[in-house]
């Protein structure tokens, strides 16, 4: 016990010194959201230590910087989240002359209106939520993958009854159902709201699920053939599928009426002990081959051109890594909701999940 | 064997099971060869050598057996004072001090801290997480203890200062060796609840430091592998030896009061 406790001691000062001793940059990050290499190649040139911290939800990022947490350089949220944090002025202007590699983003994904001229905000990596599907049984069934109508129609449904889950949250679903009647994501016209609750009540007793969490392992094993989910999850399930020796693939399918695309942005946040690092990394991380080796290991969209050149080729297939020119009109990232929407939007969804 | 106690035999065995059966399925699926661990595929050792080669998670799990050993050493210190306290002297406002933590909703205690510590200018680390947890450890503890003072001879320790002990001679060789199962008790529910505790941890962590829970939890979003099973087998194993050092240390940690009292 004694030797026990002698070893804890000389391990609490270890880290007291190394968390004094080097030079460190804090990233607080997704769980997963950067390739080790890319992590070892920064460390190596700017001779500094970079230390993560993982968050799982926007929610979670917000709620513990609005407390008052500090000592974070670098985070990554999503866009309407980026609205939020600069709204509580919780960040630091870029200094733009020392991104240079901001020209390596494509233009569509820049100047985007949760923060004009990109004043706080550079894209790091972005999903979109698609149709995921088991391209045997879809072909069996000869079910179309290219539209919302496989998820909402009962008459496509009733083939593939209790075989298809769909996201467990509110504002993906509305959003799904929204661009399947032909409005915007973002929609907040009482009327369309109760047309798409009225439309997801007719759907729900085909779908076996609202899951959000282990559907990629449903899709892997075989139980559920359809999916409404993440493209990096669909991504996951595909290369899990394969691993595991399936026979049959995965695949993205993009909805033809359109879908959500969700960026997620470098940000500086306000009490960062080290900016000038955290603007080296945000730079760095936006060279086409540190980029790319994002994409190349969980799939993840990507909006840094420089980086195609990089990425596997077979990864380029994928519609949900670099979306079609065509497509990305069709794409919308969602809004944060006022509370007297997100209030009605709860009621809803409340009568939804409670199958009323 | 009679009638009844087969009965008794098959409703242990049954509740027994229902207890260790999910640990030992936790258990052989570390051995799983198969990144899903959705079925048996085969034996492999890979997802420990996985664990010992993954910097993160040794780094998350050093964090957690740290913040749990100052965590349960100083409020089972804390706990003990406090439950002898309740216990000697009956001021109606000590229980509801020492107790509260224990009552109030873990959110509410993780925010109010964190904001406490932004208002003090504390720096979010490992010593403000092994702070927390030692605050709302020490409740748990204090009621152990006071619990097994309940059930002692008081007329043990009044003999004692008959005998000329003083009032600390008298805690430290006849009091404290009596209620000791309760202490290490205490001690290794403090450990148990500072090493899985999420929501207090998540709000006092600063800026690099994991923990063992919120690294899992973080690793949810893109699906937990073996590697994670290896990590809490691991972690069993070292618990299973530290209840197996206590019982060593205090053989009569597990009886009752009234086997103990000579």
């Amino acid at each position: 016990m004694k030797k026990l406790l002698q070893r804890a001691a000389a391990c609490a000062l270890l880290l007291a010194t190394s968390a004094f001793g080097a030079d460190q940059l804090h990233l607080y990050n997704w769980n997963n959201y950067i390739a080790p290499e890319t992590v070892k190649r920064f460390e190596a040139q700017c001779k500094c230590e970079v230390v993560q911290t993982y968050y799982s939800d926007n929610e979670e990022l917000l709620a513990k910087l609005a407390a008052g947490a500090k000592g974070y350089d670098v985070l990554v949220p999503t866009s309407n989240a980026v609205q939020a944090l600069i709204k509580g002025g919780q960040l630091l202007p870029l200094d733009k002359t020392k991104l240079p590699n901001t020209r390596n983003v494509d233009p569509a994904y820049l100047n985007t209106p949760f923060d004009p001229g990109n004043q706080y905000s550079v894209p790091y990596a972005m999903s979109t939520t698609i149709i995921g599907y088991n391209d045997v049984k879809m072909k069996e069934l000869g079910l179309p993958t290219d539209t919302w109508a496989v998820i909402f129609d009962p008459q496509y449904l009733a083939k593939v009854k209790g075989r298809v889950t769909v996201l467990d949250s509110a504002a993906e679903l509305f959003a799904a159902a929204f661009k399947y009647l032909g409005y915007s994501a973002n929609d907040t016209d009482p009327k369309h709201w109760d047309e798409a609750t009225a439309l997801i009540k007719k759907a729900r007793p085909y779908w076996a699920a609202f899951n959000a969490s282990s559907y990629i392992k449903e899709l892997t094993v075989g139980n559920i053939w359809l999916v409404h989910g993440y493209s990096n999850d669909i991504f996951q399930a595909n290369q899990d599928a394969q691993a595991a020796g399936r026979k049959f693939h995965i695949l993205q399918g993009l909805p033809k009426e359109g879908a959500v695309l969700a960026v997620d942005n470098m940000v500086i946040h306000k009490s960062a002990p080290r900016p000038d690092l955290a603007l080296q990394f945000i730079n760095f991380m936006l060279d086409g081959r540190n980029s790319a080796e994002l994409t190349n290991l969980i799939g993840s969209g990507n909006p840094n051109l420089e980086a195609r050149k990089v990425i596997k080729p077979e990864l380029l297939a994928y519609p949900a890594i670099f979306p079609p020119k065509e497509y990305q009109a069709k794409l919308e990232q969602l809004h944060d909701l006022t509370p007297a929407q997100r209030r009605l939007r709860n009621k809803l969804w409340t009568e939804i999940k409670a199958g009323r | 064997m009679r009638k009844g106690s087969r009965w008794l035999w098959a409703a242990a065995l049954v509740a027994y099971g229902f207890l260790y059966l999910p640990l030992v399925i936790v258990v052989a699926y570390s051995f799983n060869d198969s990144r899903l661990n959705a079925e048996w595929v085969g034996f492999t050792l890979d997802w420990y050598r996985k664990l010992f080669a993954d910097e993160d998670m040794l780094a998350a799990a050093g964090n957690s057996l740290l913040i749990a050993l100052a965590a349960s050493l100083v409020s089972t210190v804390l706990g003990t004072m406090a439950g002898v306290a309740m216990y000697r002297y009956r001021v109606r406002l000590l229980p509801v001090l020492v107790l509260t933590p224990i009552a109030i909703p873990e959110i509410l205690m993780g925010v109010s801290l964190l904001i406490f510590f932004v208002l003090l200018n504390f720096t979010l680390g490992l010593l403000s997480v092994a702070l927390a947890h030692i605050a709302f450890c020490i409740g748990f503890v204090a009621i152990v203890v006071r619990a097994r003072l309940a059930g002692m001879d008081e007329s043990l320790t009044e003999a004692a200062r008959d005998c000329g002990a003083s009032p600390a001679r008298a805690f430290r060789h006849v009091t404290l060796p009596l209620i000791m199962p309760g202490v290490i008790a205490g001690a290794l529910m403090a450990f148990t609840l500072s090493i899985d505790d999420f929501v207090i941890t998540f709000f006092t962590a600063g800026a690099g430091t994991v923990t063992l829970p919120l690294q899992i939890y973080s690793m949810i979003k893109i699906a937990v592998t073996p590697e994670v099973n290896a990590v809490s087998t691991l972690l069993m194993l070292l618990t299973l030896v530290l209840i197996v050092i206590a019982t060593k240390v205090s053989p009569s940690l597990f009886r009752t009061a009234s086997e103990t009292a000579p």
